[in-house]
């Protein structure tokens, strides 16, 4: 029972991990823009992709697919920001939230136009086609999940070093607390806008690489990584990067741990109406502030 | 010799909001310059136009150091060594002290930065104490001083002032009176917009009065202390407010 219950929390913090990536992303373009980005999934599905294809086009190794997929979103963060969220924000944070909806669709019906509608497999990254798998004290533990959640407390760190210990991540929290105090100090805030959102969707290019293997990469499961991303967000708190990790985390664990004894069908009515509940009952999330929400 | 800043005959405002119209005003290098006027007058818009910070010209020239600033971003305006602190501040408020006061100097190169800020926590002891406290946490005047030391980092050749001592205590807007002295004695160039008229033509070089968007008066603060017209509106009024 014990072993079951270990096994269900390693499998749901591997899916949280990708929720986890989500839900910063948007905890980071929500900063910078005051947009909330519903295709943050979509993204995670398109890293996935180019990874897909770096490895089986390319015959790259996906160990050399996850930086190129990393930077690729990097420079395709910087194309959403430039094409869709600036232009949109002219007329209002709410025009640009929708048109992030709308990216949802262009870039769901875009990648199975190029890559087909049906989801296609990456290689785990130890041992290719069929993961290793160590057994320990009765709980199976695969190495996939071991770089999954190793790579997502690396991608925490480097986030946390440039945001906190760089001038550059300094200036580009200063531009999202204060643009007019940011100018005035001499900061290119739309610069420092569109890093961020390239940073955000680099984030979830590399989410999807490293759930990649375990979950298979394309078709429609975008939207659903989205909402979940977001729940962790909400439910951590939209403010703060360790509420939006942790929540994240808490979604993949909850969603995994509700579906093994109760069937399939039961985790996704839950985690929905969690997003809800937080919603009414605590908007500004576990581990927010309440100027968050008044904001 | 060109004077360091120069409007000529500048028409500014918001959008279709004209509040400037038709102000000449020099600044020469090293001098402490003040614009009076009452509320609404257009002062705040003088200093915003001049910083390219949401007020926008629409006719007329800026010039800052013989460029022309319409072509300049605001970036490049900061870098140029033309520095504004607004009314309201505009500090980074969930930043720390110190993170504010060091992207004060975010435009100008690394070395020597850390001798700066350690000058500047000599010259502001309070905020030495409260370095690590988010800004928001300060109190007014606290705010302020922090305001102003963070665009003292960034070396000005001209620092605008839009109303530092607006709502503060008496001590405290001599403090910043005492500030501005000695940054004119170091040869900093001041752009001053104030409310308390007294103190400003006591230590400005010069001073324009603004009324209705144009200037009013011009000359120096020994002359306009002694006009009949600033003694009459601005003196007696200081003395009015000075129980504020």
């Amino acid at each position: 029972m014990l072993q079951q219950l270990l096994q269900l929390v390693l499998a749901g913090l591997t899916v949280g991990s990708g929720y986890a990536l989500v839900a910063l992303g948007i905890h980071i373009i929500l900063r910078a823009t005051r947009v909330i980005n519903f295709a943050q999934g979509e993204f995670v599905i398109l890293g996935g992709l180019l990874a897909y294809t770096a490895v089986s086009a390319c015959h790259l190794s996906v160990l050399v697919a996850l930086p190129l997929a990393t930077a690729a979103g990097f420079a395709i963060g910087l194309l959403f920001e430039r094409l869709v969220i600036r232009p949109a924000e002219r007329s209002g944070e709410l025009t640009a939230t929708i048109a992030t909806i709308g990216t949802v669709y262009v870039l769901l019906y875009g990648h199975a136009l190029i890559w087909g509608s049906l989801p296609q497999p990456l290689p785990f990254f130890s041992g290719g086609d069929r993961d290793v798998v160590w057994h320990a004290g009765g709980v199976e533990i695969a190495a996939q999940q071991i770089w999954v959640v190793g790579l997502l407390a690396a991608a925490l760190a480097a986030l946390w070093f440039f945001f906190e210990r760089t001038t550059y991540g300094k200036a580009i929290r200063a531009a999202a607390d204060n643009p007019l105090g940011a100018r005035l100090v001499g900061i290119d805030v739309d610069r420092a806008r569109a890093i961020s959102v390239a940073i955000a969707i680099a984030l979830a290019a590399f989410g999807g690489t490293i759930i990649g293997p375990i979950t298979l990469v394309g078709g429609a499961a975008g939207v659903a990584i989205s909402i979940k991303g977001f729940v962790g967000a909400i439910v951590g708190g939209l403010d703060s990067p360790i509420g939006c990790t942790l929540g994240g985390l808490f979604v993949g664990v909850l969603e995994q741990l509700l579906e093994a004894p109760f069937s399939y069908g039961i985790a996704d009515p839950v985690v929905y109406s969690l997003l809800l509940a937080m919603l009414l009952v605590r908007p500004q999330g576990l581990l927010g502030s309440r100027r968050a929400v008044r904001d | 010799m060109a004077a360091l800043l120069e409007l000529r005959g500048v028409h500014a405002g918001y959008g279709r909001l004209a509040v400037l119209h038709g102000v000449s005003i020099d600044v020469q290098a090293g001098e402490l310059v003040a614009v009076l006027g009452p509320n609404g007058a257009g002062k705040s818009t003088l200093l915003r136009t001049i910083s390219r910070f949401e007020a926008t010209l629409s006719a007329g020239s800026v010039r800052f150091d013989g460029r022309d600033l319409a072509a300049r971003t605001p970036e490049a305006i900061v870098r140029d060594g033309l520095l504004h602190v607004p009314e309201g501040r505009q500090l980074f408020a969930g930043l720390s002290v110190d993170d504010n006061l060091r992207l004060g100097g975010y435009t100008r190169p690394r070395a020597g930065l850390e001798q700066a800020v350690a000058d500047t926590y000599a010259r502001f002891p309070m905020l030495a104490e409260r370095r690590s406290q988010e800004a928001f946490s300060l109190s007014g005047g606290e705010q302020q001083m922090l305001a102003i030391a963070r665009a003292l980092i960034a070396r000005p050749r001209l620092l605008m002032l839009d109303e530092p001592s607006t709502g503060l205590a008496p001590q405290i807007v001599e403090g910043i009176f005492e500030l501005v002295r000695d940054l004119k004695r170091a040869g900093t160039a001041v752009l001053l917009v104030e409310q308390n008229a007294y103190l400003t033509l006591k230590n400005a070089d010069r001073a324009y009065v603004l009324e209705n968007g144009s200037i009013a008066l011009a000359g120096s603060a020994a002359e306009l202390a002694r006009d009949e017209r600033v003694q009459a509106i601005y003196l007696g009024g200081a003395a009015d407010e000075a129980g504020e």
